[in-house]
């Protein structure tokens, strides 16, 4: 029910959609907030080497994290802390890719939970081509432009695999999707075991990692980020991904492409009787989505600090998973991702600020993380809630 | 104190948001009646009838059960008083049988344990008693929609309900079903049972009741005794304007032919034969060709396999002299046909899309709209808001009003809208109007001549014998995914027509054994 405002004759701003998607998302997440304060207070008062204002010092890092500047004479202090902004922004490049993977296939009604298998083959791509042309001659911005489309074609490859099998035979994403993930680790393992060439043998103990870019020269720039947060891991990454995310928006909301995907997703037999191809469009939306997340692996390894553990036969990158919540949170708006994503590695960078200055572990943020993907799938719940609360004030007036 | 009444609903209100759903509504229910409530889409009647079933609480008004006030919470206290209610949409579990249905909600159990065969003997009993053929053993999916019908029936039955509540029970019937309901409410009405009966079909209403309440946009019209009534005045009450009920339109001046199909065979997805065996037949310039026949003998495969949606696995199908049988949906449309389907809201609508997002459904692509597959929103807005006003569609916000929200008429309305605008010289219709009032119903017709008159070859599919012989030129009945009879609608009556349509008569051949 539509609640119209008595003076202009609209609809009220809180009442529209969009302001409900974001008031459930912000629910969604201050309710993840307080149950990993809860556990944080627990914690605290089980352990005899954390005292009151420790578990005081806890809340406040989860909250605050990225603003910690470490201790002064025993307290904790707080402000700009630029390598944990750079850090957060760089951490969080490849959650807005696999955020707006998962949510350009949502938009087209498929449910895409093979991110991290996409995700893999974009890491392939990106390594191999990076390190074969960057001990080349290869001029460095051709070398790192091959690697980034390599890794996005290759995605682009995986996503279209169950694109296919769902156009043409049906067959449910998520079972394809989830094969491709593992056949991806697989794939990968093997293909770096296979190529020593690849493996980092220079530095000692590191024999179970890739070679990281910057050693061949193959990085993503700065483009200022160097200036704003020194000293921190951001890149020019993070900018791409927000080019990319408002690329998106215009592509679902702008153009007719868009509008048949959308068409295809929430209605299939009408894009059908309208003439709108739905095969095609379910195949190109799966190309499109498996490239953003492959994409999100090409500037996470372009950023050239990074090293790859190539024996993930056992593993999927958590990247691929966490790109769920960040879609669902930001209710597949692809510049609402931006923002999502960028929140998400915000628990991450608190995570990390709690195991430095106390005694808590890293892991409390995981927990909370956990739980605010639980309650993502939630924030759908808390929307019909509020619409539900709505209808019935109405009914009762 | 005895009331004359089993149910008196008083100067009942409820509202909505935005909208009085109900305003000041008395509904009497004599003991052993008939008792018709008929109102357009959008009238009430649905609201009213939760009100009655405790889905709703009304804003004003009382509600009496034999003279003694109640007041009904939730539809519980509805049973309790032995009120109850065959929905539109059957609430069903598809994957039980029809006796787990039945019992559901009002299992006899012993220490926890279900005792289903006193529960089956009384099921069988009350079918039985009734005529109310049904396999207790079957599940709901397998059964037809006329024995799911029955097994709702039969739910309120087994919960020995005395009053009930039918919504628009026969939308979804055969017209040998709704003849075979027809005769189980008369069966009730005479054991002392009360019905109400919502409809806005007059046929069934003069069929079978006893009183019918008018209602209008909300509002009480009144009552009359069916028999001191016709068609035409109760129409009239309905819609509020004299509404014309016969079609009147001139003789059809068909010129070139439009449309061709000849040998065309689609395949059934239900069983192995072909649903449509090879079928020929032509429209042509100017005339309105009605295919007829009973619901599920092939007219859905044919407009598939003519429209594209299903592959044909023989035939030719030319429009406009261009072959197309081997085209896309979006090439056979560009050749000259727009298609209002029988689905509305599988194929007709997205329904989560905004009205103008629907409205250019069939032509988004075209220059007009887009620019580098860059959608024009301004040229979709001036496009929408002349649609909304040329075809009178209704809804809350205009163009950006979801169509979900819409009410069915409109949806209708708003499909019409989009396919007679591309003004293609073919029409595909199929059911058009379908589940809509007098009024839509009555627009639609017109709508339709205006087409043909126009020069439009229409080809038409209606399971309505009433608008098969008023609205077509040609009549082309269909059984059993063939061709058996060509009729010239003024040369029939509806008795042959039938024939044809139960398989009874062919083309060419006296009359077979039936």
């Amino acid at each position: 029910m539509l609640r119209l405002d008595p003076e202009t004759g609209k609809q009220k701003w809180y009442t529209t959609d969009g302001a409900k998607s974001v008031l459930s998302a912000i629910i969604s997440i201050l309710i993840g907030m307080a149950v990993g304060m809860i556990i944080i207070v627990i914690v605290g008062l089980t352990k005899d080497n954390i005292s009151a204002k420790g578990i005081w010092e806890g809340v406040r890092l989860v909250f605050l994290g990225v603003f910690s500047t470490g201790r002064e004479s025993g307290a904790l202090t707080f402000g700009f802390n630029p390598v944990n902004m750079g850090n957060m922004l760089f951490r969080a490049t490849p959650l807005i890719m696999t955020g707006l993977s998962v949510a350009v296939a949502f938009k087209t009604g498929l449910f895409n939970i093979g991110a991290a298998g996409q995700y893999l083959m974009g890491t392939m791509g990106t390594l191999t081509v990076g390190l074969t042309l960057g001990n080349t001659d290869c001029p460095v911005l051709i070398a790192w432009i091959a690697a980034f489309l390599t890794g996005v074609i290759l995605g682009g490859f995986w996503g279209a695999i169950p694109g296919i099998f769902k156009a043409y035979l049906n067959i449910n994403e998520v079972i394809t999707c989830i094969m491709t993930n593992w056949i991806a680790a697989n794939l990968v393992t093997w293909w770096f075991d296979a190529h020593d060439i690849f493996k980092n043998s220079a530095e000692g103990g590191k024999v179970g990692y890739i070679i990281p870019l910057k050693n061949v020269g193959v990085v993503t720039p700065k483009m200022g980020t160097d200036v704003l947060f020194p000293g921190s891991q951001a890149n020019g990454g993070i900018w791409i991904a927000c080019i990319i995310a408002v690329a998106m928006l215009i592509l679902l909301n702008k153009t007719t492409f868009g509008y048949e995907l959308k068409a295809c997703g929430s209605n299939r037999h009408a894009a059908k009787y309208a003439g709108i191809n739905d095969k095609k469009n379910i195949i190109l939306s799966m190309v499109i989505s498996g490239a953003l997340a492959a994409g999100g692996a090409s500037l996470y390894y372009l950023s050239g600090n990074t090293e790859f553990f190539w024996s993930t036969y056992m593993s999927l990158p958590s990247e691929g998973f966490n790109g769920i919540p960040v879609a669902l949170l930001a209710a597949n708006n692809p510049v609402a991702v931006i923002f999502t994503g960028i929140f998400m590695s915000m628990l991450n960078v608190a995570g990390m600020q709690l195991k430095y200055l106390t005694a808590y572990n890293e892991y409390i943020a995981d927990i909370i993380i956990a739980v605010i993907v639980y309650l993502s799938a939630f924030s759908m719940f808390i929307k019909q809630l509020l619409n539900g609360r709505e209808k019935k004030k109405g009914g009762n007036k | 104190m005895t009331s004359e009444y089993v149910i008196e609903m008083n100067h009942i209100r409820k509202e909505f948001p935005g909208i009085v759903a109900n305003d000041d509504i008395t509904l009497q229910l004599k003991k052993g009646e008939i008792h018709a409530l008929l109102g357009e889409n959008g009238a009430g009647k649905s609201t009213l009838m939760s009100v009655l079933f405790g889905l709703y609480q009304p804003e004003a008004g009382t509600i009496k059960k034999d003279g003694v006030e109640v007041k009904i919470n939730n539809p519980n206290d509805a049973t309790a008083l032995g009120i109850g209610m065959v929905h539109q949409h059957f609430k069903l579990i598809e994957v039980f049988t029809v006796l787990d249905n039945i019992i559901l909600g009002a299992e006899t159990t012993k220490m926890g344990f279900l005792q289903k065969k006193e529960a089956r003997r009384k099921v069988i009993e009350l079918s039985e008693k009734y005529g109310l053929k049904v396999d207790v053993d079957a599940k709901v999916e397998d059964i037809t929609v006329g024995m799911q019908q029955r097994v709702e029936i039969l739910k309120m039955l087994y919960r020995d309900n005395d009053i009930l509540i039918f919504d628009e029970p026969t939308a979804v019937l055969t017209p040998q079903e709704i003849d075979e309901l027809m005769e189980i409410m008369r069966g009730f009405a005479k054991e002392g049972k009360s019905i109400l009966f919502i409809t806005h079909k007059l046929n069934e209403i003069m069929a079978v009741s006893d009183r019918v309440t008018v209602l209008r946009k909300g509002k009480y019209i009144g009552t009359v005794n069916t028999k001191d009534t016709n068609k035409q005045e109760l129409s009239n009450m309905m819609v509020g304007r004299p509404v014309q009920l016969e079609i009147n339109k001139d003789d059809a001046d068909p010129a070139d032919v439009v449309l061709n199909v000849e040998g065309l065979t689609v395949p059934s997805k239900i069983h192995k034969n072909d649903a449509v065996k090879d079928v020929s037949f032509n429209v042509r310039k100017g005339e309105i060709v009605c295919i007829a026949g009973i619901d599920g003998n092939g007219q859905t495969e044919l407009i598939h396999g003519l429209t594209g949606l299903e592959k044909a696995t023989a035939g030719k199908i030319e429009i406009c002299g261009q072959d197309v049988s081997r085209a896309s949906i979006r090439k056979r449309s560009q050749a000259g046909m727009s298609h209002i389907p029988e689905d509305r809201h599988k194929h007709g609508l997205v329904l989560g899309f905004t009205l103008e997002q629907n409205l250019v459904l069939q032509k988004y692509m075209e220059p007009q709209f887009q620019n580098h597959g860059f959608i024009k929103f301004d040229e979709v807005r001036k496009y929408a808001d002349k649609l909304i006003e040329d075809y009178d569609v209704r809804s809350g916000q205009g163009p950006v009003t979801v169509a979900r929200s819409m009410s069915g008429g409109n949806q209708q309305k708003a499909i019409i809208a989009r396919e007679l605008d591309r003004d293609e010289p073919l029409i595909v219709a199929v059911q058009p109007t379908r589940g809509l009032d007098v009024g839509a119903i009555e627009h639609i017709h017109k709508q339709l001549i205006e087409e043909r008159d126009k020069g439009k070859a229409i080809l038409l599919v209606s399971l309505e014998l009433d608008e098969v012989l008023g609205l077509s030129d040609r009549i082309l009945v269909l059984y059993e995914g063939e061709i058996v009879g060509e009729l010239d609608p003024k040369k029939t009556n509806p008795q042959e027509l039938g024939l044809y349509m139960s398989g009874a008569l062919r083309k060419g051949k006296e009359a077979e054994q039936c």
